[in-house]
Parts: structure tokens; C-alpha cells; sequence
């Protein structure tokens, strides 16, 4: 057992409001710098849609994330080890900036300096790449709320695998029907764009499983684009570097929330250790599709069993990691009430974000020409919903439906315990039967209930200390600290001649 | 003089340059190292021109480079006609597909406003650097033919003699413009690699081949202390390494030199033609000398007698050293009766030679081990090394006519007189001793 920790993720979708502050929050720390316009570390995308970059998960294009050859091994779809130098001088999975958008601002100052005439003067778009007038085509999220629309949402490729009537039930009421997938990198456990960098420049942080670029050391191949199946890792046009979300590493090294978490304005977003064995990895994650959520739970350690924790402090994870873990909320939605899956896990690299997948119940349908009440009260069942199970277990469970019912269904119970005890208009001997059903209890269901919605900052962002101090602490030898820690020259980042 | 400089002063100075920009890039720009890849501005044309382009050139410089490195290898293969003509066709082909794809590359750049937003003055340099060096690659190729076979005779010993330090331009300075703008150009581009994106050809990723997967880096305690193990681990194997190493060492140079001494030995001497013809006079001279002694000795077998001297040579105090019929030193006196009294000189005891000068006792001294023999009798003189006396040798004495006047016969006794006769008309001979031998 090859005992690590990593610092893991669970958005909320129920609770998502699709406001874009996350988004905008992480452009203003981040990727407001020339190179990095087009860039959004975290995105929130509507979903059905085709998201961004456009059709990200088509991975008969992009060629991102592992195949399976058989049990226990994987091999990444995009290049082999010989191959990956032919892909140096051109790489034909690599999306180029017509699948993202061209980024763009208006000459404003036209406005103020236009000579006086009839007509009022307009401040023309123009390219922040050429600074050219330009005719704005995309943008981020140009597909925002656009969830009805023929162009966008009806070429998601998550509706491939729907029957006519599955996909008639998304476009049911008011032709309506979305919800919002907020997604940053999901610092995978078994990364593809580490397998895939020829240069051997990203790499995961031991102590904490963040994946990082070294700068010093990107050559600009651009392998690691094309491997992600996220599409999370963006190419800076201007420095010739790859860039990707850092989780705010600085900000979580200072006990702070990284900022798309700290400034979510509906609270989705949750932040916690978990305890995972390294060693099965490969072997976990190349079992068949269906298996898969199940076997990456397989993987997450129980923080509390005297074992995991004795081989967590062989391998150097720290008291507080293990305190962090005992109290992790990720570890509470992901392992212990099973309620949050990862995304897409089919591509294999065991991302270690994990959302609740929305519950869009059905209060209501036409039937010819009137509205009524669906049957089943005002939680309706599952067949029954307005985001068809199939989708949800095509995004969510690597298209298993009983995984994705099972979390519907324990969702479904806590809402009906819950309004059976503020609201009291519902049957408790009926509650209770939907509870057993749901496997919950009511214990459970108050913990669920307390941490969904009543969640203080401290509850949902549960920071261990990360002890960046002791990096510099390994002056055993002056030989192996020299040049790691003092004072150094830093070199404004520029573009190579 | 311009010749001068730029076949001998700008390849130092490029080479100069190269290496010390580069490594001051290395050090201090890592960030700026990078392919500068613009695929993500423009993809379709980039594909035609880049993928010929890195293609070509790879194949190109290949040829180049083993043919440079590997002058005789090359050399000898290029005698073969097939051979060069394939090469010649290969290189010309990958020389050709480089230069479209160049082509291809500064159309592109030149014509795409996204791909010239991330243009530099230097980007255009390289550019035309290597356009017009490809070009003239292939110019050469084309109307300076089988630069495959003629170049090991001129490029290559130019290059050689460049990188060894003993400059000889002459090697190349007869060659056609076009060849020699060549040369320059390879210079120029090599001086521009460290302020250009050129550095991306060393950045060549060549650990991916065999690297593991995943990538993990701690930065806490645990670091520290796998640092602190590692460190252990690394400082006993080093000294574990430099104590191998010293033993390896000594025992390569002793091996080395005691295979050294055998390899020789079974070689035999190596010597030159002058030694050999002063070594092979002396074999001759000592071959003569042996013959003059084989005949000497022969003539000694055939003859009874071997002449000593005139009897009126011989003293009775200083003996005359002759050689008797067993090739043995001996002297000759002039006995007490006026006769002749041979002796052998060779001392009974280790055989060494023993001196003529006889002393007031009557003796003569063997000087090596001090034994004083009689020489009436031959006896050693009590508690002498030698044990046993030297013996008398026959002699006969002979007139002017050759008749026998005298001789001592085996037994000892004397025959026949020299009355009347003069010392001066008797020869002294010495006689074969009689088959039993001894007197």
C-alpha cells in the first residue's frame, strides 16, 4: 500500500447558479496577462452544450486520456513513446484557437477621440492576438443559457447515446432544461498530460497532488494539450509555454481557499484531503467503463483505519493531512454517503474532482394544453426527471445508470425527510419506505442535509497546513538545498527570441 | 584575407559563441528555452511546411553529421557507386523537402496576421538564414554532383582541421562559390543559435523514450528525508565508487602493463632496418670468425703437427701461448736440456688460462684461484686449488729438410738429439696426442 494524500474537490451541481464569479475570479488572479487571454482555468459550462474548448470530450478528435489494453494495463491515446517526437513538429490532436475563441477587446478610445459627426461613435471589436478589427464569432461560454438552442445544445455529445423520447424529455418544459458544470483541472491521480510531457515538465506534488508545470522546464511540445481529456491545460501563445489551473497553491499553502472556491457565490464548491493508494492505480483504473466509478472508491483509503493511517505516516503524510482527511468533507460526499462522482471517468485518469449531480425534479408537465403536477407529489421518481439518468451516467458514471439512480435516489430521500419534517405533508411510513430504499438514514440524512446546505467556510474548505517552511528545511547537505532557497534572481517571464 | 575570415575566423568565432551563449541561456533563460510552436495560431499550413521541413533536415543533417564524424567510414562507403548514388539521391530528396517546407514556413509566417503577432526580428533572421542555406544545399547538390564522395577530401579535413585547431582553409578555398557561401552559412547559423529559437534543437526530449509515466516531486518533510536516505545511500556508494574506481584504475595500469611485456615478448623485438643491418654485419663477422676457427680447427684434425715456433723463440722463463690439439691453451718453454718442454695452460682445477711468466721456483700461476704448477712437472704446489698437475705435451723438433731430429712420444721419453744442430733452422712442432691420450 502506497499511502498518499491529495487534496480533492467536490462542486455541488444542485447548488450552482451558473454565475461565472468563479471564472472571473480566477481570470483576475490569473490569466489576465498577454498569451493567457483566451485561458480559463476554471469555466463554467451549460450543460447540455458543447462546452469549452468546443466538443472537448470528443476524444475521437483530441485523442485525450488513456485506453484500456487489458486489466492492469493503459496506454495513452494521443502517442506512443516513439511517436510523440513525430508529434513534436506537428501534433494533429493539439485544438488550435478556433476551437476555443479569439480573445478580443473594443478600441474604447475611439469613444472619446472620434472627430464629431452625424452618428454616434461605436467602439470596435478588435483581436487582442493581432490587434486587428476583427468579427467576434465565439467567445467563452457563447453557449451560456443557450441550453434549447439546435447549434449547441443538440450536438452535445453526451446525447448521442439517448433514445428520441430520452431526448424529448430534455426539451420538455419551456424547452428548458440545463444545469451548469463549473470545471478546473481535476488534478488527476493518473495524470495523461504528465505520461504524455516529452520534457518531463509537469509534475504532481507529492505531499498534496497538485499537478504543476515547471516553466523552466516546458519546451513548448504540446503533448501534454492533446493528452488531457479535460482540455485544462492551455497553450500561451505568446511564451510558448503550457499554462493550467495551479489549484492557488499559494493561496492553499496560506490557508486560504483557492479563489474560485473562496469567491463561489452559491457555495458548491468543497475542498478536503483524501487518502488514496498509489500502488493499484493502473491496475484500478483499467478495469472495464461500468466498474470504474466503484473501482476508483476502491482506491480512496478510509482515513480512520489504524492501517491506511500508519502507511500514510510511513509515507511522509503529515498530522494534519491525516487530521485534514479525518474531516474532509470530499471524503464524506465522495466515500462515505457515495453522493459525488467523478467526471468522465471513462478517460481514465482518475480525476480527483468529483461533483453532485444535479437533481432536476420534475414538479410539472403539459399534457394537452394544460399544466398539471407530475405524479408522485412534488419530488417526483427518477424515470420521470427532466435530465435523463443516461445523460447524467454518460457524464458522471462512464454511462452507468445504477450508480448515477443510486445517488439520485439518496437525494431524492433526504429531500422528502427533510420536507416530511419542516413541511410535514408527507406520509412518515412513506418516507421511511423511500429512505430504506435510498439506503440512507435519518442520521445520515441530517449530516447531508447540514452539510449541503447549512455549510460554514471552515466545513466546506478544510485546509491542512502544507509545511512549504520544511522544503527548505532539508539542509542535511549543503550540497543538495544549494540554489533551492535564499534569494535568487526572478526574471520577469518573456518570450524567447 | 576575407577568405581568411570567414572560413577560419567565424567558425571560431560561431563555434565561441554557440557554446558559451548557450550555456549562458541554459543557466540563466531557462524560461525563454522553448519550441515557440505557433500551431496553436495556424495548424493546416503549418502541417506542409513543418512536418517536410524538421523531416528533411533531420535527414540532412544525419548525412552531414556521420559524414563528418566518421570520415573514413564515409569515405570508404562512398567508393561504392551504387551506394553514393543512392545517398547523393536521398540527400537531395530530404534536401528538396526541407527547402518546401521552409518555403512553406516563411510564406506562413510572412502572410498570417495571427502567426506574425508572435514574430520576433530574429524569428525572420533564422528564417532567411535557413532558406538560403537550404537553397544552397541543394544548389550544390544539383550543380556540384557527388559532394558525398568529393567532400571527405575537402569539407571534411576542413572541418577537422577547424575543430582540431590547425585551421588549413586551403582545403576548401579552390571550391566552387556556391559550396563555400555554404560553408559560411552553416557558421552563421550556428552562431545564431543561442539568441534564437534555434536552442529548441537541443532541447530534444530525449529521456521520454525511457522515462517513467508519472512524475512525483515532494517538497516537505518527506522530501527531506528521502533526501536524507538517498543522500546516505549516495555518499556510501561514492565511496564505495571511488575506492572501486581506485582499485580498477591500478589494476588496469598493472594488467595493462604486464599484457604489455607479454604482447612483446611474443612479438619479439621490434628493431629498425638500420639496427637490423648493424645486427646483421655483427652475425656476419661472428659467423666469419666462427668459420676462420672451424677451418683453424679442421686444418689441426688433418694435420699430426702443428707448428709452434722456432725453437730459438722459445725462453725458458716466458712461455710462448700456443693452441694444442684440443683447441686448448698451451705454452711453449726451452726445457733445461735445451729441449723443448710443452705444457698445457689450462688449469685443472676451473680451466682457466695460466700465466706464462714462470718465477724464481720454477712455476707457472694460474691467476684465478692462486695454484703455481711446476712446470718440470706440472705439479700444483701443495694445498693449490687445483688438484691435479697439467700435463706435458708431445712435441717433435724438425730441421730446415724436414727431417725429425727430436720428439717426445706418449710415453715421455725423447728420441733423437739436437747436437751440432743450430736453435734457429729447428721448428718446434706440437703432436696429436695418441688415441689413449694423456702423457
Amino acid at each position: 500500500m502506497d499511502v498518499r494524500a491529495q487534496i480533492s474537490m467536490v462542486f455541488h451541481l444542485d447548488k450552482c447558479i451558473g454565475c461565472h464569479t468563479c471564472s472571473v475570479a480566477c481570470k483576475n488572479v490569473w490569466t489576465d496577462r498577454p498569451g493567457a487571454e483566451y485561458m480559463w482555468w476554471n469555466n463554467v459550462e451549460t450543460k447540455p452544450g458543447t462546452g469549452y474548448p468546443t466538443h472537448w470530450e470528443n476524444q475521437e478528435k483530441f485523442n485525450g486520456g488513456w485506453v484500456r489494453v487489458r486489466d492492469g494495463e493503459l496506454k495513452l491515446r494521443c502517442q506512443n513513446r516513439a511517436d510523440a517526437f513525430l508529434k513534436l513538429f506537428y501534433n494533429p490532436n493539439q485544438p488550435t484557437l478556433d476551437d476555443y475563441y479569439e480573445p478580443w477587446t473594443y478600441k474604447y478610445e475611439d469613444l472619446f477621440h472620434a472627430p464629431a459627426g452625424d452618428d454616434q461613435p461605436t467602439a470596435i471589436p478588435v483581436s487582442q492576438i493581432t490587434g486587428e478589427p476583427m468579427e467576434i464569432k465565439a467567445g467563452p461560454n457563447w453557449d451560456d443559457d443557450l441550453s434549447g438552442s439546435p447549434i449547441y445544445a443538440e450536438n452535445d455529445l453526451n446525447l448521442d447515446k439517448l433514445t428520441a423520447e430520452e431526448r424529448a424529455q430534455l426539451f420538455e418544459v419551456e424547452r428548458l432544461t440545463m444545469f451548469y458544470l463549473p470545471r478546473i483541472c481535476n488534478h488527476c491521480a493518473n495524470p495523461t498530460c504528465v505520461a504524455a510531457c516529452p520534457s518531463g515538465a509537469i509534475y504532481k506534488r507529492g505531499e498534496d497532488g497538485i499537478v504543476l508545470i515547471n516553466q523552466d522546464k516546458c519546451r513548448g511540445w504540446r503533448a501534454c494539450i492533446a493528452a488531457c481529456p479535460y482540455k485544462k491545460i492551455y497553450y500561451n501563445w505568446k511564451t510558448g509555454k503550457s499554462e493550467k489551473c495551479i489549484l492557488c497553491y499559494p493561496r492553499l499553502e496560506t490557508g486560504q481557499a483557492p479563489s474560485c472556491f473562496h469567491s463561489c457565490v452559491g457555495r458548491i464548491r468543497y475542498l478536503g484531503v483524501l487518502l488514496y493508494d498509489a500502488e493499484r492505480l493502473v491496475e484500478a483504473m483499467s478495469v472495464p467503463d461500468a466498474a470504474l466509478v466503484e473501482s476508483q472508491r476502491s482506491l480512496i483509503l478510509d482515513p480512520n483505519d489504524p492501517q491506511v493511517i500508519a502507511g500514510a505516516r510511513a509515507n511522509g503524510v503529515s498530522e494534519e493531512y491525516l487530521d485534514s482527511a479525518r474531516n474532509s468533507p470530499v471524503w464524506k460526499y465522495v466515500m462515505q454517503w457515495k453522493l459525488a462522482l467523478p467526471l468522465h471517468i471513462e478517460y481514465r485518469t482518475m480525476p480527483m474532482l468529483f461533483y453532485v449531480p444535479p437533481l432536476l425534479p420534475v414538479i410539472g408537465r403539459k399534457t394537452n394544453q394544460t399544466y398539471r403536477h407530475a405524479r408522485g407529489g412534488f419530488f417526483a421518481g427518477l424515470a420521470e426527471a427532466r435530465l435523463p439518468i443516461k445523460y447524467l451516467a454518460s457524464l458522471f458514471s462512464a454511462g452507468n445508470v445504477e450508480v448515477v439512480e443510486a445517488v439520485l435516489k439518496k437525494m431524492i430521500a433526504v429531500r422528502h425527510y427533510k420536507r416530511a419534517q419542516e413541511v410535514k405533508d408527507l406520509e412518515p411510513a412513506a418516507v421511511e419506505r423511500l429512505m430504506r430504499e435510498a439506503g440512507t438514514t435519518p442520521a445520515e440524512a441530517e449530516e447531508i442535509y447540514a452539510l449541503t446546505s447549512l455549510p460554514t467556510a471552515y466545513e466546506r474548505f478544510v485546509i491542512p497546513a502544507l509545511h512549504r517552511e520544511e522544503s527548505v528545511e532539508g539542509v542535511l547537505n549543503p550540497e543538495v538545498c544549494k540554489g533551492c532557497s535564499g534569494f535568487g534572481h526572478a526574471p520577469i517571464p518573456g518570450r524567447g527570441a | 584575407m576575407i577568405d581568411s575570415f570567414l572560413l577560419v575566423g567565424l567558425p571560431y568565432l560561431a563555434i565561441t559563441v554557440c557554446v558559451v551563449g548557450t550555456f549562458w541561456r541554459w543557466k540563466t533563460q531557462a524560461f525563454t528555452w522553448s519550441s515557440l510552436s505557433s500551431q496553436f495560431l495556424e495548424a493546416r499550413q503549418l502541417r506542409w511546411g513543418s512536418m517536410p521541413w524538421h523531416l528533411g533536415i533531420l535527414l540532412v543533417l544525419l548525412g552531414h553529421l556521420v559524414a563528418l564524424a566518421l570520415p573514413r567510414v564515409w569515405g570508404s562507403l562512398m567508393t561504392y557507386p551504387t551506394l553514393l548514388v543512392i545517398t547523393e539521391t536521398v540527400g537531395l530528396g530530404a534536401g528538396a523537402m526541407a527547402l518546401v517546407g521552409i518555403v512553406v514556413l516563411a510564406f506562413r509566417r510572412l502572410t498570417s496576421g495571427r502567426v506574425q503577432a508572435v514574430t520576433t526580428t530574429m524569428d525572420l533572421v533564422v528564417l532567411a538564414l535557413l532558406f538560403f542555406q537550404s537553397l544552397l544545399g541543394v544548389l550544390t547538390a544539383l550543380l556540384h554532383r557527388w559532394g558525398a564522395a568529393w567532400s571527405t577530401a575537402t569539407v571534411v579535413p576542413y572541418f577537422w582541421s577547424i575543430l582540431l585547431l590547425r585551421p588549413d582553409p586551403s582545403l576548401v578555398a579552390d571550391l566552387p562559390p556556391i559550396v563555400k557561401a555554404h560553408l559560411v552559412g552553416a557558421w552563421l547559423v550556428l552562431l545564431a543559435v543561442p539568441f534564437s529559437r534555434l536552442v529548441h534543437v537541443l532541447a530534444l526530449p530525449l529521456s521520454y523514450l525511457w522515462r517513467a509515466p508519472q512524475i512525483v516531486i515532494w517538497s516537505g518533510s518527506r522530501r527531506a528525508r528521502m533526501q536524507a536516505k538517498d543522500l546516505a545511500v549516495a555518499e556510501s556508494r561514492r565511496e564505495f565508487l571511488k575506492g572501486a574506481a581506485g582499485v580498477a584504475v591500478a589494476g588496469t595500469l598493472l594488467s595493462a602493463g604486464v599484457l604489455d611485456k607479454l604482447v612483446r615478448f611474443f612479438q619479439g623485438p621490434k628493431i629498425s632496418g638500420e639496427m637490423e643491418t648493424v645486427l646483421l654485419a655483427k652475425r656476419l663477422r661472428h659467423l666469419q670468425m666462427t668459420a676462420e676457427e672451424q677451418a683453424l680447427q679442421l686444418e689441426r684434425q688433418k694435420n699430426d703437427r702443428i707448428l709452434i715456433g722456432r725453437l730459438s723463440e722459445l725462453s725458458a722463463t716466458k712461455g710462448k701461448y700456443f693452441i694444442d690439439f684440443h683447441m686448448a691453451p698451451a705454452l711453449a718453454f726451452l726445457g733445461a736440456n735445451g729441449l723443448p718442454l710443452l705444457i698445457s695452460a689450462k688449469c685443472t682445477h676451473l680451466g682457466c688460462t695460466v700465466g706464462g711468466d714462470v718465477d724464481a721456483q720454477g712455476q707457472i700461476l694460474c691467476p684465478c684461484h692462486i695454484s703455481y704448477f711446476k712446470i718440470t712437472t706440472g705439479e700444483p704446489n701443495p694445498g693449490a686449488p687445483a688438484k691435479t698437475p697439467l700435463p706435458h705435451l708431445e712435441w717433435a723438433v724438425v730441421d730446415a729438410a724436414g727431417k725429425t731430429l727430436a720428439q717426445r712420444t706418449a710415453g715421455g721419453a725423447i728420441e733423437g738429439s739436437l747436437a751440432g744442430v743450430p736453435p734457429e733452422a729447428c721448428q718446434v712442432y706440437v703432436c696429436r696426442p695418441s688415441p689413449e691420450g694423456a702423457s
